[in-house]
């Protein structure tokens, strides 16, 4: 039953039959068994509803899990709360309201650096040369950016504190297919520094062509596992999650945003 | 005519920038516990009592201050953690009952230990600085300055501080900020503390200029709510605006309907902004 038949050995994440939700009476993940190895892309995918974003917000600690184990980096971090899991070097970016709308960018960056100011700077120029937009918008307000910038501030705000595992929850969500193209790019850029990347993604096939490996899950439970790759050319994993007649949409390539085509098969 | 206007403007100026220095308070508050703490009454009562005991004892202004500082962020910080958090996980509205329990109690703390007389501040006496017809008292100009030297430092504070932007990012968006290692009840207490502590101030401050008893923070609380929602609940710089405004429309309204009516016009502005703009003038801006 465990899904270690595959992959990279030495584990930075160990998720072991992980159970919680919002309310101690409604678990919505349900034993989940996870894990990513350093450097790695993994991807988890699934139907609406079927606990992965809740999954995320166990593991980062904004929700307190009822049951399992969350090893990272061979440390137990299950119940530790947000801020002790981001100081062990774990950084989680929200799909909603993941940056101070309120606070200019730099101040973004700088709250990103709370727990280790000593680097802050360098970071920071880091970060602006990796991504000279938000160089130009330091002095603008977090809100006033377009929803692709406001993506990139996200994941710059969490590279802040130098993260060996960043979650990302729906990256793409809202985006238009170009801006989405091109955070996918910049995911795979971050991943050649090697950190390491678990992905929420409602936009699958895209996730499966960036990712190295794969969950989907359904109802709180990780039910297939695998190379990426083979995951897209499943037929159950297509028929049952990639939205059924999958073979047209796996003939288009062009980014087309993943509500759009769910509208089409209902 | 027109001297009586431009008077009550000058007036208004004035108690305009006392009334923001707890108003601040009580929005910052806001901005991070989220719920309105009505145990201000009874907080700038306390605060306006200690600073009356330091002056009384031989401290400067600005020492007196200090000590209404602290001796009502103490107590703020001490309602919070009993009386007011617990009870914000049920929602804001059991926690802002509560605060209104907690302002009672400490009126009444108040009235046991000093009795309902009213009691002033032996300020020494000087002669009003004139400009035309129009009047302000040196020491009306001198508690003016204290204000707004706070309210620059307040500024300061959130805007260059590592501890301001903290606090702005947490009432921003409290989870993002626990993720980033901000700890989100280390917050909590610095903006019990910090907020009391000027509402405290503040009621030492409108204190000064006429006399203090147990119902002295009875007596603004409308004017500092009212302050805050016109502002925008949260917003600093909005509290300010709304303090000014509050502070002048007040002192008008002596003029057209007579002193009886003044404290209706607290009410009437929160029932204007509810109805035509709920999310205040500056909306939610943090700083």
């Amino acid at each position: 039953m465990s899904p270690r038949a595959n992959g990279p050995r030495s584990d930075l994440l160990d998720i072991v039959g992980l159970r919680g939700g919002y309310a101690a009476a409604d678990e919505i993940v349900k034993g989940a068994d996870l894990r990513v190895a350093p450097g790695e892309i993994v991807a988890l995918i699934g139907p609406n509803g079927a606990g992965k974003s809740t999954l995320l917000k166990l593991v980062a600690g904004l929700l307190r899990p009822s049951g399992g184990s969350v090893r990272f980096k061979d440390r137990e971090i299950a119940g530790l709360g947000a801020p002790t899991i981001s100081r062990a070097g774990l950084s989680f970016v929200p799909q909603e309201r993941n940056v101070f709308g309120t606070m200019s960018v730099a101040e973004n960056l700088e709250m990103g650096g709370y727990l280790d100011g000593a680097h802050a700077r360098q970071r920071m120029a880091d970060l602006y040369e990796r991504f000279p937009m938000l160089a130009d918008k330091r002095r603008a307000a977090a809100r006033t950016l377009s929803g692709g910038q406001r993506q990139i501030l996200a994941m710059a705000i969490a590279l802040m504190n130098a993260p060996d595992l960043l979650l990302l929850d729906e990256p793409t969500a809202g985006l238009s297919p170009r801006a989405a193209e091109e955070l996918f790019g910049t995911i795979l850029a971050l991943n050649g520094t090697g950190v390491a990347i678990l992905m929420v993604e409602q936009n699958a096939l895209e996730a499966l062509t960036v990712a190295g490996r794969a969950y989907v899950l359904v109802q709180g439970r990780p039910e297939h596992e695998g190379r990426a790759a083979d995951l897209a050319d499943d037929p159950t994993v297509r028929d049952l999650f990639l939205g059924g007649k999958a073979a047209p949409m796996l003939a288009r390539s062009d980014g087309e945003s993943s509500k759009r085509e769910k509208g089409n098969n209902t | 005519m027109i001297d009586i206007v431009v008077q009550a403007l000058v007036n208004g100026l004035v108690s305009g920038t006392l009334l923001a220095v707890p108003a601040i308070g009580f929005t910052a508050m806001f901005a991070v516990l989220r719920f309105p703490n009505f145990a201000v009454s009874g907080i700038a009562t306390l605060g306006a009592f200690a600073g009356y005991l330091a002056y009384g004892a031989g401290l400067q202004m600005a020492g007196s201050l200090v000590v209404a500082f602290v001796v009502a962020g103490a107590a703020g910080l001490l309602f919070d953690e009993v009386a007011h958090l617990p009870m914000v996980k049920q929602g804001a509205l059991p926690a802002a009952i509560a605060s209104i329990a907690s302002g009672l109690v400490l009126e009444n703390l108040v009235r046991l230990g000093f009795g309902n007389d009213p009691r002033g501040y032996d300020r020494p006496i000087a002669r009003d600085i004139r400009l035309g017809d129009i009047r302000v008292s040196p020491q009306q100009l001198e508690t003016m300055g204290l204000a707004l030297a706070l309210m620059l430092a307040v500024f300061a504070i959130l805007a260059f501080t590592r501890i301001g932007k903290a606090m702005r990012a947490s009432a921003d968006n409290p989870d993002l900020a626990s993720l980033k290692g901000i700890r989100p009840e280390r917050i909590a207490m610095i903006a019990s503390f910090a907020g009391m502590g000027l509402v405290g101030v503040g009621g030492m401050l409108l204190g000064l200029d006429s006399a203090i008893d147990p119902l002295t923070g009875t007596r603004i609380l409308l004017s500092i709510f009212a302050a805050a929602v016109l502002g925008g609940l949260g917003s600093v710089p909005g509290a300010v605006l709304g303090a000014f405004l509050i502070g002048m429309a007040e002192e008008l309204s002596v003029l057209a309907v007579g002193s009886q009516y003044r404290a209706a016009v607290g009410f009437v502005a929160i029932l204007a902004m509810l109805t035509l703009r709920p999310r205040g003038l500056l909306g939610e801006r943090a700083y």
